[in-house]
Parts: structure tokens; sequence; C-alpha cells
């Protein structure tokens, strides 16, 4: 993940109570959400951010899981959404959410 | 008129050296972990000079290779190394590095660049020996000083070392003690991209066969910030790479848009020559030093060689229209616009659909498209994955939302439409331009007609803003010459002002659709536009009149030329207020021609000719069996059920048959009209049309335009187009405004005629009726028979050239075959010699005919029919 990216993802957590955040990705694939997840979970796994060696727990989800997916007004969703979802490997991505998830989530 | 992509220069140079010590990954790791494994590794895993020029990629980079190549040889390319090669290619080169800093040095004007003695004897004679590197660049060649004054400018003096197969051989003088913005390090990446662009800017003059000073202006849209503290991004590297090119006529600026620059720059150039301000501008950038080796930890990591060892540089000539090089669409450019948003959904909408749709094309007539053509071998062990797929499928899955093609379809679409990626990953080299050049051949050759070069930028990298940017623009086919021809033809005919006449009585009353006429350019003065407004008015349609003019019940807006009055025009359609419109002289893109409507002196029957203007396209009979689908739709929107279509007696007459009634074969439904000529048939002479035997007459618009002419006013003498319905609606695959064409020399009678088949069309919902024909037409295989018939007219156009087929033994002729094109007569006598059957050509009483021998016409009518010449 992005190093401004961690430090904000901290500092939100810092501020707001890390029971009070969700964090929700829209990356491509399976591997590169999983990561992102897990820096916002277990921490950086790269050791080369902010987030390295903190553990933060936070609630983590992709945008194209159900759960958030559901929560999405659906026209702005096939507005801003639809066309990724058709090209990415969505069970992939959620199964691999859900391990992140499950392994280090907190909240 | 548009301009055009004449040529281009695509350029590499091998940095094996200047990747360890200038990449900012190296330079980071140096400083955050100096003695780290994967410096100790590195060295192990750069490639030699010809491990880089065998390497496939590169190879099709300069156009030695094809993209098609690199399919065929599989997902990765770096373990198949190529057996045959060279540094030299058809769009450019690969330099190894010890030449590049020879070049780099005589880019130095401020002699900050210092080689080693020992290093320039050894290394001048192959660079004397470049086949681009002229006297006055031999002359600047500088002997070189001693390595010990090279030593201690680097060790005390901040200048930055210079390598060769990991010895010090030079360096880069720091240019001022104190601005850090001329350090040592900054001047070294600004003369790489300059020297790099440079090359790119020799090769580009050899490729584009063009003469140095004739070049105007180059636009330079590298990523180097070029300027000392006072203006740190001051610039101008373009004409700076240019004085080293010896572009002596040359100037030059900068376009900078992160990644997104090189198409911007492209669609600037083409922007300054079809304005007339330039005739010859140069679009090229020199490459990054900074980004070699950017993914090289992941590389070694998995054991492969570093292969971000290459400096990327190109250059794209845009001149003036020459009738034959591809056109830059200056019109039909794509832009993300600061309100467009970032969704990927957001992006590829605004940088693919929207000048499609403006275009009146869907997302599948674009050919190739070229992206973000970044080279998956790297990409991909990187975790970055692969970069110009992702793109591929995200431009598919916009074309499944838009109903243009089954999700199943996308995997195909991607392949059709796509391309593997093979340019390094240099940020701007990337970005859309690597096709360009292959975009030349391919659709010089017929390959393809057209392509779209989209480049994206990241903006956020400069903490300026978090907006994404990107732009794109449409290489097409030359098609200059045949609209001309339709312009000029029009523009022949010279018409004097005369009294407007009384009006024809109509039909249709009671009307509430909104029509816009402009009623500027007229020869007959506005006096006629206003009277046609008002005369249209008066039964009942809302008339919208652009110009000077008022009249009782006609809404006037005011505009005095004609651009104000199309701009309003296109304002008004555009905002909905109004459903169509009436004007002259509108320039619709190729694949749209316009219906006129006629009053056929006979027996005063309406009939629709197919097509009076525009270009449905520059291949005749594909032209044709469109104007006959663009016809049926206008005939049915007006109400006629089932229009019965005649094809008028002219060259392609009888191809444009053939292909319609496979068509028809196929399931489409057409109903051929019958010509009241003894012989009969579908093929119209002009007895037919006088009398209107047909709905729908089809013709090529040159054609039309000339019936439409004569059959409008004829009782006036010729100078005043009294009768009729104008002609017509703009008609095309996709194309959805509605825009009907008079004449500078249509009366007022017309004018008013014109007003009330516009609002017919609208009442007939003429969209609709539009899109469920040209549904029908694609059904019936309408592409496959385009293609076919396109193919046929080019095969027998060359067969001239092939070897003579032997005559057979003569015997007499008396029987006749007819029905065969006028062009392809001499081909028909030669397939039926081929088969032993002697034929000769000649012209019957109904055209062109194949003569036979009594006993042997059924024979070689079968042998016609299945070649196609007869149906």
């Amino acid at each position: 993940m992005d190093l401004e990216n961690q430090k904000r993802v901290k500092e939100f957590a810092e501020e707001f109570g890390p029971e009070n955040v969700i964090v929700v990705i829209g990356a491509a694939e399976g591997e590169a959400a999983g990561l992102a997840a897990e820096t916002v979970t277990a921490g950086d796994p790269t050791y080369a951010g902010p987030l390295t060696g903190v553990s933060l727990g936070l609630a983590v989800y992709h945008i194209c899981e159900d759960v958030v997916k559901n929560e999405v007004d659906p026209a702005i969703y096939d507005e801003q959404i639809s066309m990724m979802e058709m090209v990415l490997d969505v069970d992939d991505i959620a199964k691999e959410m859900e391990s992140i998830r499950s392994q280090y989530s907190k909240y | 008129m548009n301009s055009i992509l004449k040529g281009t220069s695509y350029v590499l140079v091998h940095a094996p050296d200047m990747l360890v010590h200038g990449g900012t990954t190296q330079t980071t790791e140096r400083i955050v972990n100096p003695s780290s494994d994967y410096l100790k590794k590195l060295p192990e895993h750069l490639r030699s000079f010809d491990e880089v020029i065998s390497y496939l990629p590169n190879q099709v980079y300069i156009g030695n290779k094809k993209p098609s190549d690199m399919t065929e040889a599989g997902d990765t390319w770096f373990d198949k190394p190529l057996k045959e090669t060279s540094r030299f290619g058809a769009y450019g080169e690969i330099m190894p590095q010890d030449e590049f800093y020879m070049l780099m040095q005589i880019c130095d004007v401020f002699e900050l660049v210092l080689l080693d003695k020992g290093f320039v004897e050894n290394t001048r004679p192959s660079f004397e020996k470049h086949p681009l590197v002229d006297e006055t660049q031999v002359a600047l060649i500088k002997d070189g000083i001693d390595i010990d004054e090279i030593i201690n400018a680097v060790e005390n003096e901040k200048a930055e070392g210079l390598y060769n197969n990991g010895s010090l051989i030079g360096c880069v003088k720091k240019a001022h003690d104190i601005d850090e913005n001329l350090s040592a390090h900054i001047i070294l990446e600004n003369l790489v991209s300059k020297a790099s662009c440079v090359l790119s800017l020799m090769n580009l003059v050899k490729n584009a066969g063009i003469n140095k000073e004739d070049i105007d202006l180059v636009l330079d849209c590298s990523e180097e910030a070029v300027g000392d503290m006072n203006q740190r991004g001051g610039g101008n590297l373009a004409k700076a790479a240019a004085e080293s090119a010896g572009f002596t006529n040359a100037s030059g600026s900068d376009i900078r848009a992160f990644c997104a620059a090189p198409v911007h720059a492209m669609i600037y150039a083409a922007a300054l020559i079809a304005s007339g301000t330039h005739k010859n501008v140069v679009v090229a950038a020199g490459g990054s030093i900074a980004k070699l080796g950017m993914n090289a930890k992941d590389h070694v990591k998995k054991e492969m060689p570093v292969l971000e060892d290459v400096v990327g540089g190109f250059a794209a000539l845009v001149s003036e229209n020459d009738g034959l090089s591809p056109e830059i669409l200056s019109e039909y450019t794509g832009k993300h616009n600061v309100g467009t948003g970032s969704s990927p959904q957001a992006v590829i909408t605004s940088l693919i659909t929207d000048p499609l749709d403006k275009l009146g094309i869907k997302i599948a007539d674009i050919d190739k498209y070229s992206v973000e053509m970044q080279n998956p071998d790297i990409t991909k062990p990187a975790g970055a994955g692969d970069v110009p797929l992702a793109n591929y499928k995200m431009i598919a899955a916009l074309s499944v939302k838009r109903g243009e093609m089954e999700r199943t379809e996308i995997d195909n679409f991607v392949k059709k439409h796509g391309m593997p990626g093979w340019a390094p990953t240099q940020g701007h080299i990337p970005s859309g331009v690597p096709y360009m050049g292959f975009a030349i051949d391919d659709i010089k050759s017929g390959r393809i007609k057209r392509s779209m070069i989209v480049g994206k930028g990241s903006l956020f990298l400069g903490r300026m803003t978090n907006l994404f940017d990107g732009a794109s623009f449409i290489l097409q086919k030359n098609e200059t010459k045949s609209v001309e021809k339709i312009n000029q033809q029009d523009a022949n005919i010279q018409v004097t002002a005369s009294s407007p006449q009384e009006a024809l009585p109509v039909q249709n009353t009671g009307f509430n659709q909104t029509i816009i006429l402009t009623g500027t350019g007229s020869e007959h003065g506005e006096e006629t536009m206003i009277l046609g407004a008002s005369i249209a008015a008066s039964k009942g349609i809302n008339t919208l009149y652009v110009g000077t003019k008022t009249a009782d019940g006609v809404k006037t807006i005011q505009a005095t030329t004609d651009k104000d009055a199309h701009d309003v025009m296109e304002k008004a359609l555009k905002s909905g207020e109004a459903d169509g419109a009436v004007t002259m002289h509108y320039n619709f893109p190729i694949g749209v021609s316009t219906v006129g409507r006629v009053v056929t002196p006979g027996f005063g029957k309406a009939m629709y000719i197919a097509t009076t203007t525009g270009t449905s396209s520059t291949n005749r009979i594909e032209g044709m069996v469109k104007n006959a689908i663009f016809g049926i739709i206008t005939a049915k929107a007006c109400g006629v059920k089932k229009p019965t279509v005649g094809i008028l007696n002219i060259d392609g007459a009888r191809q444009t048959e053939i292909a319609l009634k496979k068509l028809q074969d196929n399931g489409y439904d057409i109903s051929f009209a019958e010509s009241k000529r003894a012989d009969g048939g579908c093929i119209f002479r002009g007895n037919d049309m006088l009398a209107g035997e047909c709905d729908v007459l089809v013709t090529d618009p040159l054609t039309g335009n000339i019936l439409m002419k004569t059959l409008s006013s004829f009782t006036t003498g010729g100078n005043y187009e009294s009768l009729g319905w104008g002609y017509g609606p703009g008609i095309g695959q996709g194309y959805d405004k509605l825009i009907l064409i008079l004449s500078r020399a249509s009366g007022a009678p017309v004018v008013a005629n014109a007003i009330e088949y516009a609002a017919e069309l609208v009442r007939g919902n003429y969209k609709a009726v539009a899109n469920s024909e040209f549904a029908a037409a694609e059904k019936a295989g309408l592409k496959d028979i385009l293609n076919e018939s396109s193919t046929k007219s080019e095969a027998t156009s060359t067969s001239n050239e092939t070897t003579a087929v032997k005559e057979p033994p003569k015997e007499p002729v008396t029987a006749e075959i007819s029905g065969i094109e006028i062009t392809d007569l001499d081909d028909a006598v030669e397939v039926l010699w081929k088969e032993n059957i002697y034929a000769q050509s000649g012209m019957g009483c109904t055209g062109p005919v194949v003569m036979v021998n009594e006993g042997k016409l059924k024979q070689a009518e079968e042998i016609l029919r299945a070649k196609g010449f007869i149906n």
C-alpha cells in the first residue's frame, strides 16, 4: 500500500478510534487486495511504511464484496463500479479478503 | 482539413551502468540500505548489449518485429532470445551505452560532460560510423581528458560519475555551486533525456524522409524539468534538442502532463497544422534515467534479468494532409475533464466512448486500441499485472455495458482489438504512442482502418492535485480526396439568384416538432430562407430561424456568419431545443451520407435518392450497399412501409445488386423494384427514374447530387431549385443527429419542404428505425458481405498484372451474357478462357456483355455465376 495512504489510515484510526474505521479497497486483483487488507490489519508486510509492525486490525472490505455493494445506491454503483466488476475476478478477491479478515481483523 | 501522421521513430539506449548508478530504486537503496543483498546481486542480473538486442519486445519497439510476433511467442519473452537480431530497425535503433555517452557529450553545450581520453579513443570509430551521425556532430567530439581529473571531480566536486562495464570513464559536472536544480545529478538526468530525444529526432528525419530545415516546431513531451532555482521547470528542452539535431528553422516548446503528455502533444501538433499555424510539427521525447531498474528488486528476487535497462525515446512528424498518410481526427479527441471523476468507468468513458459517440461509431469500429503499452514481462513479476490487458478488458467491458456486444465476447475483443505491451516502463514512452509507427503501416496497407491512441497520467505524483489525467485521438485511413471531390462537385455548380416561386402544396399538417433552420450562405439571400421558414411555420411546425431576418410565427436567433449559425444549430440540437436541423454544407463524418427526396416528373411521385452528399464509404460498392440501407431507413421513417429499391445503372450497380441480394438471401427484408423496361430487373435506367418506378433509388453521392439538382430545378431553367424536399438527412450507423441538407441554390418551397421532411423523420422516430434496420442488416451478415465485395473489387483491379491466360481456339460467338459490371468485363472473359471457353467482350443494347458460343452459354453462365460476376 502507498506510504501516504498508510499514513492517512493510521491517522484516521488514531483520530476516530480503530473500532470506528472501515477501510474499503478497490484493488483490481486478489493478491493486491489481500496485501492492502493485510497492511491495515496485521501491519505493512513490506516493512516500508508507517504501518510496519502496527496491527490496527481494522474492518476491511473490497468494494465489490456483496456486504459493501448492497450499501451503495445501485445507480451509483452501476455508474462507477459495474464496468470494472465485469473484468475483475470478484470471487478470488472476496476469498482473499475473507481470509485476511478472519485472521487479523479485530472489529 | 485534418492533419496527418507522416512518420515516426523509436529508439532505445542500453544503459546498464546508468541503471546501477542513476535509477531511483538503486539510489534510494544505497541511501537506506547500502550493504543490501539486492545491491550485491544486481550486477549479476544485468544484460549484455547482445541480450538486449535479442529481446523480442525491444525488436518490436524499433520495428523489426511485430506485436503479433509476441503473441505467437507466448506469455513471456525474456526467456526466449531471438537468434537473428539487429541494432537498427525499420523505426529506429538500439544504441549501446558507450556510443550514447559520446552523443551526450555532443549534446552538452556547457562543457559539463567530461570523458576519459582512452574511452573516447576506443569509442570514436564506432560512433563516427553510425549512419545518422553527420560531420557537424563528428566535429563536436572532444578528445577526452585524463582519468585523474574525472576521479577528482567525482570525489571532490560533486560530479556524477559515468560508468561503462562497471568502470568510471567520465562524469557530469554540477552546473552551479548552490543551486540544486543545476546539480550534477539533475544535469545528468536532463542530458540523458535531451540526448535520447536528439537520437529520436535523427531517426525521424530518416524515417519520414523530410529535410531538417522544413521542421517548424518541436514539442517535447518527456517528464524532466529543465531550469534553475528561479524557474525550476523553465523548460524548452524541445528547442535544445532541435538545436542539437540541426533543425535550424524550428522553434520548440515543452508539453508536460506526466505520462499523458505525448498524447496531449500529438493533439496540439495536429491542431497547429490544421489551423495553418505550421506545416511540420514534431512531437518527441527522450527517456528517463530515474526509471531504470524501477522494478529491479522484484526481477532480482525472481532470478530474472533486470529488464528495465533501456532508456526510451520516440518522435513523430505531424504534417499537412498529403492524401496518403493516416489522418488525425482533430474534432474527435477524448479528454479527461476536471469533473470527470476518477473511477475507471468514468475515465474510459471520457477517453474512449465520448469521442466515438461524437463521431457516431461504436467501440468495435476502432480496429486497434493503443493504450499503456507497458511490457508485462517487466510489470507482472513486480505484481503490477498486465497493464495493456487490463485496459483492453475495461474497454471491452464498457462495450458490454453499452449493449454493443455480449459479455462472452470480451476475450475475443481483447484478442482482436488489443496487442501485448512491448514498451519499456519509461512512463510517457509506453503511453499510447508506441503503436503509431505500426499504425501508419497497418492503415496505409489496409490491414486496419482506424486506431485510437490513448494516454493516461497520474497527476497526484506531483502533489498538486489528486486528479487523474488522460487524452486520446483517432488515426484514420486518409479519406480526404474522396470528401474533397464531393465538395468540389457542389462548388462547381454555379447558380444565380432569381425570385422565389410559390410553395408546393404540402400534405402533412399538425406537427409539434421543432426544427431549426440556418439562413446564412444561400445564393438567393436570406429573404428566400426566411420565406421558406415562414411557409413551414404556417403549416404548424415550430420553426427556429438562425440569421438576421424575421417573420411572423418564426423565432429568429441572431447570427451573421455560417460558423456562428452552425454553432447555434449544434447547441440547439445538443440541448434538445430543436429535434432536427436544416442547413447548408454540413461536414458529416465518413460513414454518413444524405438521402434526398424528389418529385419524379412522370407521375409526380416522391422518390428517395440514396444518397446525395457525404461519404458512406470510400469503397464504391460498400458505399452503394450502405446507401441502399440508408434509403430504406429514411423511407420507412417517413411512413413507406415496404420501400421498393432500384439501383441506378452506374458503375458498380451490378456488384451492388449482388451484395444486396446476398443480404436478402441471408434474411434482410428488401423489396426490389422492377424496371418497366423490357428486360426488367432492379437495375434502373433513366426512364425508370423519371417514372419514379421505385421508392428508393440507390446511387453514389456524386450522381445522386446531380440528380437532385436536375430534378429540383429543371422547371426554373436551372438556377433556382423549386421542387422536392432537398438533399435530406445524414444517415449513418450510430449517427444520431438529425441534420438535413439544402443547396445554396435551394428556393423557398424546397426550404419549407426540407423543414417538413425533418419533422416527418422526427415523428417517424427515425432513430429507432435506423437502429432496427442496421441491426437486421448486421444480422444478415452485412459486414462479411461488404468485406467480400470490397476485396473482390480490389482483387479484380489487380488481376491485370497476373500472367496472361492462353486464348482458346476461336469459334462463332452469338450468345450474350449480360449483367456484368463494365469494370469486370475483361476478367470475366479471362475466367472463361481459363475454363477453355472462347469468349469475347462487347457492348449489348442493355450494357456490357460477354459473348460465347450458343452451345456453351449455359456452362459459361454457371461459371460466371459461381465466380460472382452475374447473379
